[in-house]
């Protein structure tokens, strides 16, 4: 059976508990999963039954669900399925299995989480900020996991007071600082006006890039795989 | 605001720096802009496969030494610039803002004399962390013969600094960079780390060079072999306590009889990187790595050459060793031990085990048994020759496998 989620944790823990027993089970949040002659059925999120199962994976684990919360935000098609492959094998040992690499489910959501934690720490890096008329910073940004807000604390240590935007286009949403608080929001598309000087540093930047380069130690694959072509589109030097 | 044309000097001047990490310092940041990050962070990669961390730039280009394999030394016509400490500054804080780069890393040609050039730097690195409020890294290079007290005062506000040793012998120096010598570099070297010694103990609030010094050595150009470098690298760790070596193979820059026309192979700078790895972090000496008077092997790995003359410590079963152990096996890396370490806990390992862990087997195959069994190859001619395959088709995937610790380096040479 192929158990359909919103997405959401509240949801993935209510279908973890209704697949729990079921062999064949199949959990995803996306639709394209759905295939000809499969039976389905949507679980929609059950606040208490979601607690309840919260409870007892945290009584066998106590960072399981921190865990859990980043594979969902991995954005990667199999999370839920991996996660429950995770969960499910957790729930069965009842004690922490993170260090059982050797098992395919523990290795293939370790894995995951790495990935996650990967991008978080490459994207401190690849973000590029272009600068407002008001002095304000405004960076688009296109991760593959939903780490937006994930993303703020790096930049608020350092850009103290400083108030910025980091805007995940494709999920249309965006974490805003206004240089004392952080929030969240929904973010379509944004206006901005470009600071004064902005182009020239720009330019500045992209001479810089070309400038440090050995044109004779042309390593294109090794790039692709330091800086996932995914990235390029905001990246300023690459255009 | 600097223009394109000296910023394009300046920086192209700079790049044969191939320092470019921006690691080892916790900086806070005290009510400005900008902080360390310990790990060291990457925001871009050049199309020649180097990590673009830092703004690396020269306060000039315009300079009185005559160090043969330079572009800068004084009897060249080229394009000479300059920029003064407010460009710097105004620069590395611009550039840091938009999150182009991690800091600065600044360097210079020697103008006028050793004295006025430390001068020039440490006035930049006081103008940006005093009147810039810029606590993001700073890496400012040692002029050789400057006064120690202006060197010490530099390294008070910087992270890290480095003298450039740049030839491997004496010998070497005295042909082609005849007004520096290695104790002219070695000493101010040996002075800065006691005094951050004295730093550490009795003032352990204040930061002095918390990212500590490194040097750069260039090879191909000088007859030195890798024995060599390998031990004055371990000198340089153990001795002068030096964070990092880093080896810049030889690009013929400018043309002169006494040296080489042609570029030095890259091969040999990875496999000096690889054999620098050894030495910092799996417990290698440079005797295990190489003779005095050899190179090390471009074929194969220089763990795998340890390994095939040491023979009687393979093979290894992965159920028992221990870690110091499992790092010497050719082809496990920290990561792949570390795996092995954790589920060793919990089960037996067979190989089919450490092949669902992605531990990679091309190579340590010929020297594991997992569970009592052993998939190598019989004698040991094969084991080489299996082993100089397996390096052919394995160089690539080793370099993009390294993970967001090393990618900093693609030159780190971890394996
Ligand atoms: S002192 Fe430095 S810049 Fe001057 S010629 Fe020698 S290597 Fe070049």
């Amino acid at each position: 059976m192929i158990y359909f989620t919103d997405g959401t944790k509240e949801s993935f823990l209510t279908a973890f508990l209704a697949a729990y027993s079921d062999d064949e089970a199949y959990i995803t949040s996306s639709q394209a999963q759905l295939a000809l002659g499969q039976k389905s059925v949507f679980v929609g999120a059950n606040p208490a039954r979601a607690a309840r199962a919260e409870q007892r994976l945290l009584s066998f684990d106590k960072d399981c669900i921190e865990e859990l919360t980043m594979l969902l935000r991995s954005g990667e098609p199999e999370r839920e399925q991996l996660a429950f492959g995770y969960l499910k094998f957790l729930s069965e040992e009842r004690r922490p299995v993170r260090g059982m690499l050797a098992k395919s489910e523990v290795l293939a959501a370790q894995e995951c989480l790495a990935r996650v934690t990967r991008e978080i720490h490459r994207l401190h890096g690849f973000v590029r900020f272009l600068e407002c008329e008001s002095g304000a910073l405004y960076a688009p940004i296109v991760p593959k996991a939903d780490i937006c807000d994930l993303l703020v604390p790096h930049f608020q240590k350092r850009l103290q007071g400083i108030p910025f935007v980091l805007h995940d286009v494709p999920r249309k949403k965006a974490a805003v600082c206004d240089g004392k608080r952080c929030f969240a929001a929904p973010l379509e598309q944004a206006q901005i006006v470009l600071s004064a000087s902005e182009t020239q540093w720009q330019q500045l930047w992209r001479k810089y890039y070309q400038s440090v380069n050995l044109p004779s130690r042309e390593k294109l694959k090794q790039i692709r795989g330091n800086m996932p072509v995914r990235y390029w589109r905001v990246l300023t030097e690459l255009h | 605001m600097i223009d394109a044309k000296r910023l394009q000097i300046l920086t192209e001047a700079a790049r044969f720096d191939v320092s470019c990490s921006s690691s080892g310092s916790a900086r806070k940041n005290a009510g400005g802009m900008g902080n360390g990050y310990a790990a060291g962070l990457c925001h871009s990669f050049t199309p020649d496969g180097r990590c673009v961390s830092l703004l690396k730039i020269l306060m000039s280009n315009d300079c009185v030494f005559a160090c043969k394999y330079c572009m800068n030394r004084c009897d060249l016509d080229v394009p000479r610039a300059s920029a003064t400490p407010e460009e710097i500054a105004e620069l590395t804080t611009d550039f840091y803002k938009r999150n182009y780069i991690e800091g600065l890393f600044l360097s210079s040609a020697i103008v006028k004399s050793p004295n006025y050039t430390m001068e020039l730097l440490l006035r930049t690195v006081k103008l940006l962390r005093q009147t810039y409020r810029f606590f993001g890294y700073i890496h400012v290079k040692g002029i050789p013969y400057a006064d120690d007290g202006l060197v010490e005062e530099a390294a008070r506000y910087a992270d890290r600094m480095s003298f450039n040793i740049e030839l491997p012998s004496e010998k070497s120096l005295k042909l082609l960079a005849p007004q520096k010598s290695k104790e002219g570099l070695l000493v101010p070297m040996r002075t800065l780390e006691k005094k951050r010694e004295i730093f550490r103990e009795e003032r352990p609030k204040e930061l002095f060079l918390p990212a500590g010094q490194t040097t750069q050595l260039i090879v191909g150009a000088t007859p030195e072999t890798d024995g060599a470098i390998v031990r004055l690298s371990e000198r340089l760790y153990r001795g002068a306590k030096l964070k990092r070596v880093y080896y810049s193979s030889y690009l013929p820059m400018v043309h002169d009889s006494l040296l080489p026309d042609r570029p030095a192979g890259q091969l040999r700078e990875h496999r000096l990187y690889q054999a620098d790895w050894l030495l910092r972090f799996y417990g290698f000496t440079a005797d295990e790595i190489a003779p005095e008077g050899e190179n090390l092997p471009l074929d194969i790995d220089p763990k795998c050459a340890w390994a095939l003359r040491n023979l009687q410590y393979f093979p290894v079963e992965v159920n028992r060793a221990p870690l110091e152990l499992l790092l010497r096996v050719p082809g496990v890396g920290g990561r792949s031990a570390d795996k092995i370490l954790k589920a060793q806990r919990y089960t037996r390992l067979t190989f089919d085990d450490l092949k669902k862990m992605r531990v990679v087997l091309k190579r340590a195959r010929h020297f594991l048994t997992a569970d009592g069994k052993y998939y190598g190859a019989k004698d040991l001619q094969t084991v080489r020759g299996l082993l100089a395959v397996a390096e052919q088709s394995g160089t690539c995937e080793q370099l993009s496998l390294f993970d967001h610790a090393t990618a900093y380096s693609a030159l780190t040479g971890e394996f």
